[in-house]
């Protein structure tokens, strides 16, 4: 139950973080801003790790333990980031919610079902239910702006 | 074709959250977050010397304009912590939900500078159908 709350509280920092970081994309550029982003967040990190007493002493056999591009996380952030900058300008706004989410629905299964969580009856139907959800309500805000207008509830 | 890009950016959005899901798992969560907002950090660099942008400085830039970054390490330790316990697909299933209803609440009244837009009602049944989907996969995992 913690976990299902923790995972619902960061899609609430998904939209604060867009916000202030699309804001301070708008005065100096968006690689910049990631720039600055990264830089506030791998101090924030630091600052984490020593409140926590976490162990920084970690041998290199940890780090050698697993595969190079487990370290990746990071650079796929940045094209994510690069990515969207280039793509959601181009197709109407509305559709973006959704086709992205398309994205993680079929990534994440694949990606649950490689780490060992199988891909069950109940999650596909919850899937197809999510994307149902979301058309129902794409459908109402075409109806309202005629695709002319974004609304970010969807 | 941009669609595909758009769908293309939810698969990375899935990839990212596994790969820094199974860092933490590994060598711990605060670790795991210094390695990687230094990954990052390394790529937007490259990035900006190779496009070769030039660094502009602004001054009236308010200050919570930068906060951006502290709260996307909480977002990453969040989905880090996540993903170990219940898996990526349910972290982004709850994680859609979390942000609707974040964005409902913002533009509803009109906060933190966005333009303020009345909810529309109908959508409940939007909600309605998303939800019973995040209930099916919580009971499928």
């Amino acid at each position: 139950m913690l976990y299902i709350f923790m995972a619902f509280v960061a899609g609430w920092l998904i939209v604060l973080s867009m916000i202030f970081n699309s804001n301070l994309a708008k005065r100096i550029g968006i690689f910049q801003s990631t720039l600055i982003n990264y830089t506030v967040g791998l101090f924030v990190s630091g600052l984490l790790a020593i409140i926590m007493n976490n162990r920084i002493n970690i041998g290199l056999i940890e780090f050698n333990s697993i595969p190079w591009w487990v370290y990746l996380g990071g650079f796929v952030g940045v094209a994510i980031v690069s990515a969207s900058n280039y793509i959601i300008p181009k197709i109407p706004v509305i559709y973006t919610t959704l086709l992205v989410y398309v994205g993680q629905l079929t990534f994440g299964l694949t990606l649950d079902y490689w780490s060992g969580l199988p891909v069950s009856r109940n999650r596909l139907i919850g899937g197809v239910l999510i994307v149902l959800g979301l058309l129902y309500n794409f459908r109402i805000d075409q109806i309202n702006t005629g695709e002319a207008e974004y609304d970010s509830s969807i | 074709m941009f669609k595909f890009g758009a769908v293309l950016t939810g698969g990375l959005t899935a990839i990212m959250v596994t790969l820094n899901g199974i860092l933490a798992g590994n060598l711990g969560d605060f670790i795991a977050l210094i390695i990687i907002h230094i990954v990052g950090l390394v790529t937007a660099g490259a990035i900006i010397l190779i496009k070769k942008k030039k660094f502009v400085f602004k001054k009236d830039i308010p200050f919570y304009y930068f906060t951006g970054g502290a709260i996307g390490v909480f977002l990453v330790l969040f989905n880090n912590i996540t993903f170990n316990a219940i898996g990526v697909s349910l972290t982004l299933a709850l994680g859609l939900l979390g942000q609707s209803v974040a964005a409902i609440i913002i533009d509803n009244f009109g906060l933190i500078g966005i333009k303020a837009t009345r909810f529309d009602k109908r959508k409940i049944v939007g909600f309605g159908i998303i939800f019973a989907g995040i209930v099916f996969m919580i009971i499928g995992s």
